[in-house]
């Protein structure tokens, strides 16, 4: 403690720039890992929530996928001797098309029995227009709303508000304002409940619901319940408590859970490399205090932990700042997160609260003290271990010593062997891959000295030619100091060739989503209820693509029913269209199976098509049966064929529209396929069927660009976090740079001093400072670059095998690698510009004096 | 050649102390002078403000009819550059450059080209009899021999002025006396002005005038 005191604050307090450096390092690793997981979280805090307001004391729920069931199985339900009450529920998500207030969550129930589920609780005098619920079923265009959607629409009771609807928008009156909290808070207030008959028609729901509440009987246990209600019901429905709900929510989006730990995981990883840096580099600074303090009789143990207090002490200090920021940032991340997995996967929720998780909390801070830990751990032992002569000794520290390199080379070697051995004993996916993808990093980091020496020493002649004593002295300096200088070359590397990996799989996503887009998705018009293409509320009944049909200009349409239906119990996306038409229409890409033949067998209803993504997750191949639940019963229907499909990212199973009709007794469609005639321009064609249905239905007109736009828009979102990965690296390189320029110019003050008093120009000083940081740049770029190429292929089978099943090609993203040139070469200058300032700044009086 | 007026140095930390107080000195060209005096007496500031690696709190410097006073960096720089060459007690020798390279530094810096810079490197280590240590780095020589490189690297440009900072400092008695005869010789030589800050007696009483300095001023000018 007291070394603390007497040693290291006063450094600290000497180099307050490094030290908020370094603070930053660990803050940001915390702050992303907080924000990642605390808004994530935080969308499945309030889906959870939603839910849990809903189903009020429902114990269980039934439904079947996303295609809802026939009125009849309530029927079925009620008469079980188990249920005290069953009550059918439609939930449906409209866009309320009012800036700032998102989507409005429409709950319809049926009035008369629902309230013994739910407690609706109304303003004053509210209460007699819906206490008898016949009057509120006697007006279809009833609605309810809560204190919160009143207040911010301006509405009171029997006020009109205007929604969406299949038939248009259609004016509905207020007849009850729900008081906050309850029921009514769900969804973050912006929810109106609805008559489920009505909604049946709003939402082209038909003659079905899309889910039961239910409470049993108080002697009926939830297990004997649900035993009862699967007896009755068969197997093709979903029988679970409300909570369950969030699980499968979370199931759909555990992608996106995948993609914010491994921000998280990145994120830390810089960090680490940056406290790393900062360390050696403070070890480096003060190799003549510890020298001296060892010679004075410093044990190994005290030396080493004064500096691991040190991490200890800044790993607490960041941690608790980057916990702080993470919380601002899941709070303004939340949001947009929300938004974001709506658009993807078409599940609406509401973020209502960050949700900060004391777990996450306590989890940040003790990883960011441990990775400060880790990162010092070897300066720290470098420091203990150092002979006390040598320390005292200036430079010794900055070479490696021969026994060193040689360690460093013969590491390398074993961790390229094991890679290579994980290669080619099928390591394509699980354990092998990642260790295979490990021991690719830490090869490229034990060989990162040895590969700065070769690069730097063919860069000197250009350096030279370019500015000759300057360029001289920078590439002189980068040799002279190889710990220094691979320390921050690894870290800028590591982060650069993340950036490579990451764009290349938003690269060859691109490309595959584009190929299959020209392949599958070439109908001229999609005509769907929403501008959201995979939102599934509302339903059009089958008569709507009659009509479309029948205009002079369409020559033909392809009426789409896709929705979520079990397949082992997990929620799959099912598309079910004309297969035969398809088959005219599409040439998709074959994975496995003869494409013609699969799709006639398909069109007659004895088999389904698969997108490749699906059969990788779940193990199917051609000929293998899947079992598929429906309101009729377990459909076993054997796979015809694999094909590329990115139709869903979960993938999806392609089935004959007739069979779906009759299994699922679901005519619906939520979307058309509209192919034109020749010589028909689309977006005259648009013009006109909005036109022709202006006064029956609402309908979205996409044409085949607009829908081309929407999925790239989309897969942009997704890959993002791309481009905040590259302004990490930035960050990282600025961060690495100033960091080891700092002490270079420190060690090197007399040298530079020397370099003035012989009649060199401020200029010249700063230059030769300048040319040392675009070393640094150019030399990880090229190591970056190189070390990308590499772990892209690891990411592609990641995540072909273990993550999302696609079937990505490896596409090295050049416009990536071009763009990070010119961005970490300037990056490298402007680093450099504090510390060139500091060079030429010094007294060179002091400099010349300095030892 | 060198003219001092009433030159003042002060360093102001938490207690203000006076380095150089009113020193007013007149060096004439070609002169050999040697500056003594106790530790802290002012010696080595003076050698900084002649020059030119530090300005003084007040008076003036002229160096070759040129007032330092009021020059900007750069200008300051190319009075260095010019004007006056620096030997150091601790050699300052760039540890990646070769003796060559080092003696080459300030006249790249001038920006001469390739090979006049070679010639002209070869023939000053040639002068200061290290012609065949040209590619040798410092580390592979003797601490004379590092000091000779440092006298070669001086002389660039056959500067007016040589400024040595106990250049025998660093050395045993032998090697010590070796760099002092090569330093007369030049002077002879090259008709250099040359002052030397020393401690060393018998390297002070070779020139041809010494000055002595307490508490930054001059107690004693003696010429011989």
């Amino acid at each position: 403690m007291i070394l603390l005191r007497l040693l290291s604050w006063p450094y600290v307090r000497k180099h307050k720039l490094r030290t908020s450096l370094t603070i930053a390092g660990i803050a940001l690793g915390v702050l992303v890992f907080v924000a990642m997981r605390t808004a994530n979280n935080s969308v499945l805090y309030g889906f959870q929530q939603t839910v849990e307001r809903i189903a009020g004391k429902a114990q269980l729920q039934i439904s079947s996928g996303e295609t809802g069931f026939p009125e009849e199985v309530l029927e079925k339900v009620q008469a079980l001797p188990e249920v005290e009450v069953a009550v059918p529920v439609i939930e449906a998500n409209l866009n309320t098309g009012r800036k700032g207030q998102g989507n409005l969550l429409v709950l319809a129930v049926d009035m008369t029995g629902d309230r013994s589920l739910r407690q609706y609780e109304f303003e004053e005098g509210e209460e007699a227009v819906v206490d008898d619920p016949l009057v509120f079923l006697a007006q279809p265009d009833s609605i309810i709303v809560t204190r919160e959607f009143a207040a911010a629409n301006g509405l009171t009771t029997n006020s009109k508000i205007r929604l969406e609807t299949m038939d248009g928008p259609k004016q509905f009156t207020v007849r009850g304002i729900m008081k906050s909290g309850g029921l009514a808070s769900a969804f973050g207030g912006n929810l109106a409940i609805m008559d489920i008959y009505a909604a049946q028609k709003v939402f082209g729901r038909g003659r079905t619901f899309d889910r039961i509440d239910l409470k049993l009987k108080p002697e009926i246990s939830l297990e004997a319940g649900k035993a009862a209600l699967q007896q009755a019901l068969g197997p093709g429905f979903q029988i679970e408590p409300p909570s369950s709900r969030g699980k499968q929510f979370e199931a759909i989006a555990k992608l996106f859970g995948i993609a914010a730990s491994l921000n998280s995981l990145f994120a830390l990883l810089i960090g680490l490399f940056i406290i790393y840096n900062t360390f050696a580099v403070a070890v480096a600074q003060r190799r003549s205090e510890i020298g001296i303090l060892r010679s004075l009789g410093a044990s190994r143990n005290q030396i080493r932990g004064l500096f691991l207090s040190e991490s200890v002490i800044m790993g607490l200090v960041g941690s608790l700042l980057g916990i702080v920021l993470g919380l601002l940032l899941a709070q303004a991340m939340s949001g947009y997160i929300s938004t974001f997995l709506s658009e993807i996967y078409g599940v609406a929720q509401h973020t209502e609260e960050i949700a900060a998780d004391p777990l996450v909390l306590v989890s940040a801070a003790l990883i960011g003290i441990a990775t400060s830990l880790a990162a010092a751990w070897i300066p720290a032992n470098d420091a203990a271990t150092a002979d006390p002569v040598k320390a005292i000794h200036k430079g010794a520290w900055e070479s490696f010593t021969d026994q060193e390199s040689r360690l460093r080379l013969l590491g390398a070697v074993a961790f390229i062997i094991v890679a290579a051995l994980c290669s080619f004993t099928g390591g394509k996916s699980g354990f092998r891959l990642y260790l295979g993808y490990l021991s690719v990093v830490l090869a490229a980091v034990m060989l990162t000295p040895a590969a700065v020496k070769c690069i730097v020493r063919l860069l000197r002649p250009l350096w030279r030619w370019l500015l000759p004593v300057e360029g001289a002295l920078a590439t002189d300096s980068l040799l002279q100091t190889p710990r220094r200088t691979s320390a921050t070359v690894a870290a800028v590397m590591l982060s650069l060739s993340l950036v490579i990996g990451l764009g290349g799989v938003a690269a060859a996503s691109y490309r595959s989503i584009l190929d299959w887009m020209t392949a599958a998705l070439n109908p001229d018009l999609f005509v769907g209820s929403s501008e959201q293409i995979a939102d599934r509320s509302f339903r059009f009944p089958p008569e709507i693509g009659e009509q479309l049909q029948k205009l002079d200009f369409i020559d033909e349409v392809q009426m789409v029913r896709s929705a979520r239906v079990l397949y082992k119990d997990t929620p799959v996306m099912m598309v079910s269209t004309s297969l035969e038409s398809l088959r005219r229409r599409i040439r998709p890409k074959a994975v496995a199976g003869d494409l013609e033949k699969a799709y006639r067998e398909a069109a007659r209803g004895e088999g389904v098509i698969l997108s490749d993504n699906l059969a990788l997750q779940h193990g199917l191949k051609v000929g293998d049966i899947m079992e598929i639940s429906s309101p009729s019963g377990v459909l076993k229907l054997p796979v015809l064929a694999i094909t590329i499909d990115y139709s869903d990212q979960r993938g999806a199973l392609l089935m004959e529209r007739s069979l779906y009709i009759e299994k699922w007794k679901d005519p619906t469609v939520n979307l058309f396929r509209v192919y034109l005639k020749p010589g028909v321009a689309p977006e005259e064609a648009k013009r006109r069927i909005l036109e022709r249905f202006a006064q029956e239905r609402k309908l979205f007109v996409m044409t085949n660009q607009q829908v081309r736009d929407y999925i790239l828009r989309i897969t942009d979102q997704w890959f993002g976090l791309t481009y905040m990965q590259i302004f990490v690296a930035v960050l990282v390189a600025v961060l690495g740079i100033v960091n080891s320029l700092t002490v270079s110019i420190t060690d090197r003050r007399r040298e530079l001093a020397v370099l003035q008093a012989v009649g060199g120009l401020r200029r010249q000083v700063r230059q030769a400072v300048w040319m040392e940081a675009l070393g640094i740049g150019a030399v990880s770029l090229v190591l970056g670059l190189l070390l990308g190429a590499v772990i892209l292929q690891y990411y592609l089978d990641a995540i072909r095998e273990d993550l999302a099943g696609m079937r990505l090609d490896y596409y090295y993203p050049t416009r990536i690698a071009l763009l990070l040139v010119p961005t970490m070469l300037i990056t490298s200058f402007v680093s450099a510009l504090w510390p060139a300032e500091t060079a030429v700044r010094t007294s060179l009086v002091e400099a010349l004096e300095y030892e | 050649m060198i003219q001092l007026e009433s030159v003042s140095k002060h360093f102001d930390g938490k207690r203000k102390v006076t380095a150089l107080d009113q020193v007013s000195l007149s060096i004439s060209k070609g002169e050999m002078v040697s500056i003594v005096g106790a530790s802290g007496s002012g010696k080595s500031t003076l050698l900084n403000l002649i020059g030119g690696l530090d300005r003084p709190s007040s008076g003036e410097i002229i160096i070759d009819g040129q007032s330092l006073t009021k020059i900007s960096d750069d200008e300051l720089t190319k009075v260095r550059r010019d004007k006056i060459g620096f030997i150091f007690q601790f050699f300052n020798l760039l540890p990646t450059l070769n003796c060559a390279e080092n003696v080459a530094l300030p006249l790249h810096l001038r920006g001469w080209n390739r090979k006049r810079t070679e010639q002209r490197a070869r023939e000053l280590l040639e002068l200061v009899k290290l012609g065949q240590r040209l590619e040798h780095l410092p580390e592979e020589l003797s601490g004379g021999e590092r000091q000779r490189v440092a006298i070669a690297r001086a002389l660039a440009v056959y500067p007016p002025i040589l400024l040595a900072d106990e250049p025998t400092g660093n050395l045993d008695s032998h090697t010590g006396a070796e760099i002092l005869t090569l330093i007369r010789d030049l002077h002879h030589r090259l008709q250099t002005t040359i002052l030397i800050v020393t401690h060393d007696m018998g390297v002070a009483e070779s020139c041809q005038r010494t000055i002595r300095l307490r508490d930054g001023r001059i107690i004693e000018d003696l010429r011989r």
